[in-house]
């Protein structure tokens, strides 16, 4: 009997210990040798500081960083600018569609920021249809290209993370409150701002700080349309595959800024956000309002302009894919030729990415359930511990990972460079917290008495995994392995540094398509994406029913 | 039918002694209830009599046996909890039938004990249905006939009720006592409601701070409590010091046997100090010029305040040193609230008198 326990307790143990061997060999392993190597010199390998003076004390470098926060706070405003009164508006008003609304919104959040950047340019680029257009009618658009453009993309991109998250806390908001603010003779916009939103200033900022830190993150967008406007992960990705031979040291060195950076606002935000936990168990929801006739108009005008803005770029990369082509140049009439295209030229790319996500959806799905389990069920220092270090892939960029792992799995015992296993191990580690953290959260809604329950009634405590936990587990295990599976198949920043010849993905060849301007194989590809993308989303809203908390 | 024996159970958490030294018999068959506030130690007690944490030391036995060392899956003991924690994706037979599916028992056996299982919670012909079209109430009797289909040796119910409004409650309270009695099932129930637990226990155990108070009968545990933290948490009382601070003797007007209590034998003595108890039903009041009887203190004091709450009202009566007191009536009348303001006389009969000790707490 007492046999019996240990076993099962072991069971526990070695899923602990396996997932500090995973994250220490994926995760922290990476990260320390970029480190080291930041502090080492290219030429000799002896300690140095001279990455970070050349960084700090050039102009040319120092530019990356001041740009890279610019976009990324601008990018932050934007996002909030958008989000926060759409937030308000669905869940305040009577607003028809509003499923629909949060639906464009997630879509818009789960597809590939690359394709927003390739969009614009078709729109906006110094020929897009969208500014010649209005050119024709006398009005003058700036071209999509530069910080301007890179902040409309993000902004547009990321404004769901704020829509979604202020949204959810101004629908559980005890209302007593703002009724107690207007009857102390507040107006309706300043009880928003003086007592709604610092009681959801939580939310809120959690949100703005998901913008910002995705916006410092992001490679493709200010790749594809920063022209010569430098930020620290283009900066990275250039020093280290400069063809000029690449300088590793300088390259880790902007790797280390660009974590310093992302640690020093989660700091920051977390320092606002101290002590000021509203939550309240008070049940009194807020209702929703009738609009008047004449402020419906453009309440609904304005709701519905964001998400069509933020829907945009898709639907122009599934018109493009459609287009005649001839070569890389599209032509009047509609045709199946960039379809055709990518099939007989890309195939590969097509099926690589199948391939590689599944594999690695597979690996994140077994592990980080168990994973999930041990962190909500068995809490302990260990638990915990392992809980922090999987917040780490939130804000360690994918350009950065990718080159900790050219750094770390290049030379013997272990070779991995140039093989599908690194871009599959690279995606299993960024994502596996979404499965993590989705099987802790359904857990959360599972009564523990419920497996209390089970055994009592005499169920082994495997068998009480198997029979009642883990069925009950499933809307969450599904959810988080269908997010992964988005995030795992739009992922650019790091297979850009990983890929070999043989092992191009499709966000890849997306990348060097428009790159080369070959805009018709780049939208037949992104509609690829798009569609594995939006069966995605629909699997998880339809089979399991989760709210929208699962997309962020 | 199976005795349970707790003998010298401790649990620690962090800093917080959850069970201090605790023994304690349950008798085959019996309604016992574990009463206190909460923080007492009563959840942890049920939890660890379960097997869901243990005990740092003590045994605890069930019919003579041992069962430290037994995993909570294999202690055959059923348990009914606050939340339900009905399996939601499973039906209500499911549900009802996952314990004997754990032990092997034969389809056809299954179907029969599933239905007379159902029979007795009353919840016939809702064998289909799933946990989320069931009311709390209904979810419950799931609960309880889950936890009763396997015939387990002990039932451990932990705070079965609290989550149901108060009608069900009482019908819910009712039915639990009644399907105990017939199944005789021995059975440990957890509550902090104290009315509840004098209408539905055999015998109940008064906890605090992880240490048993009191255990005895509804009736002893009302009526002749241990000690004065049993005394105000079981029901209501009136307590006051003795003997009266600024009230002249005089005003005190007892005609006899005032030599029978202990007040004059201990008037001034600082260790024998006293508080005495009365509960609110037990004192009468009468007009102000009404004839004083034997053994009864009587007392003079204004009626401050009323509280009516339809089958009875609480009349808040100030004596002269300052003290309130309270009195129960039955059946108020129709002119009740026009007695506030007026001096009414209290009697206090000596045989519903308890007197504590004023440091200790003990009940003389």
């Amino acid at each position: 009997m007492k046999h019996l326990i240990y076993s099962l307790n072991n069971i526990w143990t070695i899923v602990i210990f396996l997932a500090f061997v995973i994250v220490g060999l994926l995760l922290i392993f990476p990260l320390y040798n970029i480190f080291v190597a930041s502090f080492l010199d290219n030429e000799t390998g002896v300690f140095t500081l001279q990455n970070y003076t050349n960084i700090l004390g050039r102009r040319y470098y120092r530019t990356a960083i001041y740009n890279s926060v610019i976009v990324g706070l601008s990018s932050m405003v934007g996002a909030l600018i958008i989000g926060i009164p759409l937030a308000f508006f669905t869940t305040r008003f009577n607003i028809k569609g509003k499923s629909l609304i949060s639906t464009l919104a997630i879509l818009a959040l789960v597809s590939p920021p690359f394709i927003g950047a390739y969009a614009w340019i078709t729109m906006l680029g110094s020929n897009g249809w969208l500014r010649l257009g209005l050119e024709s009618m006398g009005i003058f658009m700036p071209t999509i290209y530069g910080p301007l453009g890179i902040i409309l993309v993000f902004s547009l991109k990321f404004y769901p993370f704020v829509f979604l998250l202020t949204a959810g806390a101004i629908r559980t908001i005890n209302v007593s409150l703002e009724e107690a603010a207007e009857s102390l003779g507040c107006r309706p916009f300043s009880k928003f701002m003086r007592v709604t939103l610092p009681i959801i200033f939580p939310a809120v900022s959690t949100g703005a700080l998901l913008a910002f830190v995705l916006s410092l993150a992001d490679f493709g967008t200010p790749s594809i349309i920063g022209r010569n406007f430098r930020v620290l992960s283009t900066l990275a990705y250039n020093l280290f595959t400069s063809e000029l031979g690449g300088n590793p040291g300088l390259a880790s060195t902007v790797s280390i800024l660009l974590i310093l950076v992302s640690l020093i606002f989660v700091y920051i935000q977390r320092r606002l956000i101290r002590k000021k936990d509203y939550g309240s168990d008070m049940l009194r929801r807020p209702e929703v309002k009738q609009l008047s006739r004449v402020s419906s108009i453009p309440v609904h005008a304005l709701c519905y302009l964001i998400v069509f803005l933020s829907s945009l770029p898709s639907l122009v990369v599934i018109y493009n894919s459609f287009r005649k082509t001839s070569g890389p140049v599209f032509k009047s009439g509609f045709g199946l030729d960039s379809y055709r295209r990518i099939i007989n030229d890309v195939p590969d790319a097509i099926f690589n990415s199948f391939v590689f996500s599944i594999s690695a959806v597979l690996m994140i799905v077994a592990l980080g359930t168990l994973i999930g389990y041990t962190v909500a069920r068995k809490p302990s220092i260990l638990t915990g511990f392992l809980d922090s270090l999987l917040m780490i892939p939130y804000i360690v960029p994918g350009v950065v990972l990718g080159l900790g792992f050219i750094v770390s799995f290049n030379s013997k015992p272990v070779v991995l460079v140039g093989t599908a296993t690194i871009i599959i191990l690279v995606i299993f580690v960024r994502r596996l917290p979404y499965s993590v953290r989705s099987s802790v959260s359904i857990l959360k809604q599972i009564s523990l008495g419920i497996e209390e329950a089970a055994i009592s009634l005499g169920a082994s405590p495997a068998k009480t995994f198997l029979k009642v936990t883990l069925p009950l587990m499933m809307p969450g295990v599904f959810a988080g392995a269908m997010m992964a599976f988005i995030t795992a198949i739009n992922e650019l920043s790091s297979s850009i540094i990983l890929y070999v010849g043989g092992t191009v993905t499709m966000p890849v060849r997306i990348y060097l398509s428009v790159l080369d301007g070959e805009f018709g194989t780049a939208a037949a590809l992104s509609s690829i994406l798009l569609a594995a993308t939006g069966v995605a989303v629909f699997a998880i809203i339809h089979i399991t029913e989760s709210d929208e908390g699962v997309f962020l | 039918m199976s005795t349970v024996q707790l003998n010298n159970l401790n649990k620690k958490y962090s800093d917080v002694e959850a069970l201090k030294q605790f023994s304690l018999e349950i008798q085959s068959g019996e309604l016992f209830t574990l009463l206190g506030p909460s923080g007492c130690g009563k959840t942890t007690l049920l939890r660890t009599i379960a097997g869901f944490n243990r005990q740092d030391s003590g045994t605890i036995n069930i019919d003579g046996i041992g069962i430290d060392n037994l995993p909570a899956f294999r202690r055959d003991i059923g348990m009914v909890f606050q939340d339900y924690a009905i399996f939601p994706h499973m039906s209500v037979e499911d549900n009802i039938a996952f314990g004997l599916r754990n032990r092997n028992v034969s389809r056809q056996e299954i179907k029969s004990r599933v239905a007379d299982a159902l029979e007795t919670v009353q919840l016939s012909g809702l064998e289909k249905r799933m946990p989320n079209e069931l009311s709390g109430g209904q979810q419950q009797r799931v609960g309880l006939a889950r936890a009763l289909v396997i015939q387990p040796k002990i039932l451990l119910m932990d705070e079965p009720l609290s989550n149901l409004d108060a009608k069900l409650r009482i019908e819910l309270r009712e039915d639990i006592r009644k399907i105990q009695k017939k199944l005789g099932t021995t059975t440990i129930y957890v509550t902090h409601d104290q009315e509840e637990a004098l209408v539905i226990s055999d015998r109940l155990c008064i906890m605090r701070s992880g240490q048993m108070v009191q255990v005895g009968t509804p009736w002893e545990i009302y009526k002749k409590p241990a000690d004065h933290f049993v005394a105000s948490f079981v029901g209501n009382m009136n307590f006051f010091p003795w003997p009266f601070a600024g009230l002249d003797f005089h005003d005190l007007k007892v005609p006899t046997v005032i030599e029978d209590l202990p007040a004059k034998t201990n008037v001034g003595n600082e260790s024998e100090k006293l508080i005495v108890g009365i509960r609110p039903e037990d004192v009468l009041i009468s007009n102000s010029t009404a004839k004083l009887k034997s053994q009864v203190i009587h007392l003079k004091g204004t009626i401050k305040n009323i509280s009516f709450s339809g089958r009875e009202a609480q009349i808040h009566v100030k004596l002269i040193d300052g003290n309130q007191l309270v009195a129960h009536i039955t059946r108020p009348g129709e002119r009740l609230l026009d007695e506030i303001g007026k001096t009414v006389q209290l009697e206090l009969p000596h045989k519903s008198i308890m007197f504590f000790n004023n440091k200790s707490g003990l009940r003389r």
